[in-house]
């Protein structure tokens, strides 16, 4: 009966248009006060708790180097390197477009900003090149969701701390199933589109992107290199990319100015500012459910209706893709991630694996109607028709469905950077 | 971060029209202008402390003990007032597919219920943050490294939550002066 009835509180208040951070407050309000000691200030106490913790801070850094790489000049010395040398072969465009969503993705670890910075440089070049609309837009679509898989990503950092797994464990394991897909994305783009050339090899054009983009081809080596390394921490990692970010492009690049400086500040405050309540909230609830037990009680009776690993990678996700399609990966990572991940571990899955193969699927759910947020954003951007962009996509979440597979039935591809 | 996205057609609401004084408006944009200047300054502090203690620790061999403890408050400081920013510019998330439940000519009632619920929530938390404020200040509760009283950085709780009361209080009785809500979908396309 209490079930029910916190069912309903949430669905009222989704239907009453509240935000997540408040849905969440009610739910955890409730569990408190039907199934705990009733104290509600462990709301706040818990939501205090887990903000005073330093796992917490690449969150934030990370999204500021993003933005001011966004707004600078970086995305578009990254595509002009990768233009010239995958120019010359058959699709090379299209080839070029995904190495650099990859390579861009490297850098700020988020989608969207991946899709406005390098496909409102690639898209008007595609389809002057001859390259489909609908190609194009479903390729810059898709790219674009290596953002949340090829490290630093937002979404396994959440995940990391939700489950407690090591951030820096979940970055090395984002490049293989990364790669994979990439790799997909290029292939297909070199056989769909054989017949299109951009023309010969140009040495001089090779070398003249490379001097002028070296500093932007520098930021994915000194990111990943340090922390790969055990150079330094995701954390200072984070740190060291945002002031690389600002001196180049204050100094060396000279795009972004004091005004954009703010700008971008202002606009990662926004977003950090829904995330973090959310988070807060989700992490209170974690902490009741981990106290009660309640993680524990479903892992030992979802064993009993999962007969093995084979039977619960299909049934989470078949659930994980309806889930991506209602819900932003942010908070669908907030709330699902420290519900399945025992229930994963307790059918033999490494932690590090279930959180790829969970962020990989809720990738796809950046390309899947109504919620999709790369359609959108690409609707608004490109101008293009909302059905359009949906239709465009479809050959690209083939191709990501075969990659979750490969990820989610391949552990190895995920962890073989780990041992 | 994404937000949550929405179907083409309801990806925004339409503001309900409605008396907005003048006074209030600026109330709201002076807020804002004051959250936004605590928020840059907390960001930076946080990216000065901890690229201190990565550079301290190359030169010196060791890092600055005290980097990660300001690093952690500045971002308490930092996402905390920036719930302001975010309710200020309408990005706060929030799931839609239940927005097409209700005829859309009740959207102006609907908007009302909306952020007054909103406020409703943000005051409770302000109260129950209180308490909590107070209870820190009574254990005299310390930071483990500099051994600093953490109020002055706790309070930030209920006084986010109070301004956000205030706020969406004011956007339930004045929706005219309620911001569009916005997603990632209305980021503002770079110039090439």
């Amino acid at each position: 009966m209490n079930e029910l009835l916190l069912a309903a509180l949430v669905i009222g208040l989704l239907m009453l248009r509240q935000y997540v951070v408040f849905v969440l407050a009610a739910a955890v309000v409730f569990v408190y006060m039907v199934w705990g000691d009733g104290r509600i200030e462990n709301i706040v106490l818990d939501g205090w708790d887990s903000l005073n913790q330093d796992v917490l801070l690449p969150i934030p850094l990370y999204m500021l180097a993003g933005a001011i790489m966004a707004e600078g000049a970086i995305a578009g010395q990254l595509v002009r390197v990768m233009r010239a040398i995958a120019g010359p072969i058959p699709g090379g465009l299209a080839v070029a477009t995904c190495l650099s969503c990859g390579l861009f993705a490297a850098i700020v670890g988020s989608s969207t900003v991946t899709l406005l910075a390098v496909g409102t440089v690639m898209y008007p070049a595609l389809l002057s090149a001859g390259y489909s609309k609908s190609f194009s837009l479903g390729l810059i679509c898709a790219g674009a969701t290596l953002g949340i898989i090829i490290p630093p990503s937002i979404p396994l950092i959440l995940y990391g701390v939700m489950t407690a797994t090591s951030i820096s464990d979940l970055f090395l394991a984002g490049v293989g199933p990364g790669l994979l897909l990439l790799g997909l994305f290029a292939s297909y783009s070199v056989i769909v589109n054989w017949r299109l050339r951009s023309g010969r090899w140009d040495g001089g054009e090779f070398w003249a992107a490379l001097r002028s983009g070296i500093w932007a081809l520098l930021m994915p080596v000194l990111i990943l290199g340090g922390i790969y390394s055990g150079l330094f921490t995701a954390t200072e990692s984070a740190s060291i990319a945002v002031v690389y970010a600002l001196v180049i492009e204050l100094f060396v690049y000279r795009k972004l100015d004091g005004r954009g400086l703010l700008r971008v500040t202002t606009e990662t405050t926004r977003l950090l500012g829904a995330l973090f309540p959310v988070l807060m909230m989700a992490l209170a609830l974690n902490k009741f459910l981990t106290f009660e037990q309640v993680p524990a009680q479903m892992v030992a009776q979802l064993e009993q209706v999962f007969d093995g690993p084979g039977s619960f990678i299909l049934a989470t996700n078949l659930l994980l893709l309806v889930v991506g399609c209602l819900m932003d990966i942010g908070s669908a990572i907030l709330i699902l991630a420290p519900i399945l991940q025992p229930v994963a571990e307790a059918q033999g899955m490494h932690p590090v694996h279930f959180g790829i193969m969970m962020t990989v699927n809720l990738e796809i759910g950046y390309l899947t109607p109504p919620m999709g947020l790369n359609l959108i954003v690409a609707m608004t951007a490109f101008r293009e028709n909302f059905w359009f962009i949906c239709k465009a996509v479809l050959p690209f979440i083939g191709l990501m469905i075969v990659g979750l597979a490969a990820v989610a039935l391949w552990p190895a591809l995920s962890l073989f950077m780990l041992a | 971060m994404s937000t949550s996205g929405t179907g083409a057609a309801s990806a925004r609401l339409a503001p309900a029209r409605g008396p907005a004084p003048a006074a209030l408006a600026r109330l709201l944009a002076v807020l804002r202008a004051g959250e936004v200047a605590i928020t840059c300054a907390a960001f930076a502090v946080l990216v000065a402390v901890i690229f201190a203690d990565v550079v301290w620790r190359w030169t010196t061999g060791s890092g600055i003990i005290w980097a990660r403890e300001i690093g952690v408050f500045a971002n308490i400081v930092l996402t905390i007032i920036g719930i302001g920013v975010a309710s200020a510019d309408g990005t706060h998330l929030r799931p839609r597919f239940f927005d097409r439940v209700f005829p859309a000519s009740w959207d102006g009632a609907q908007t009302r219920i909306q952020e007054g619920l909103t406020a409703l929530g943000f005051a409770a938390l302000t109260w129950i943050a209180m308490d909590v404020v107070h209870e820190t200040v009574r254990l005299d509760d310390r930071s483990i490294v500099l051994r600093w009283v953490i109020w002055p950085v706790q309070v930030s709780l209920p006084i986010a939550f109070a301004l956000g009361a205030l706020r969406h209080g004011i956007f339930a009785a004045f929706p005219a002066l309620r911001p569009m809500e916005r997603d990632e979908a209305t980021v503002e396309v770079p110039a090439r």
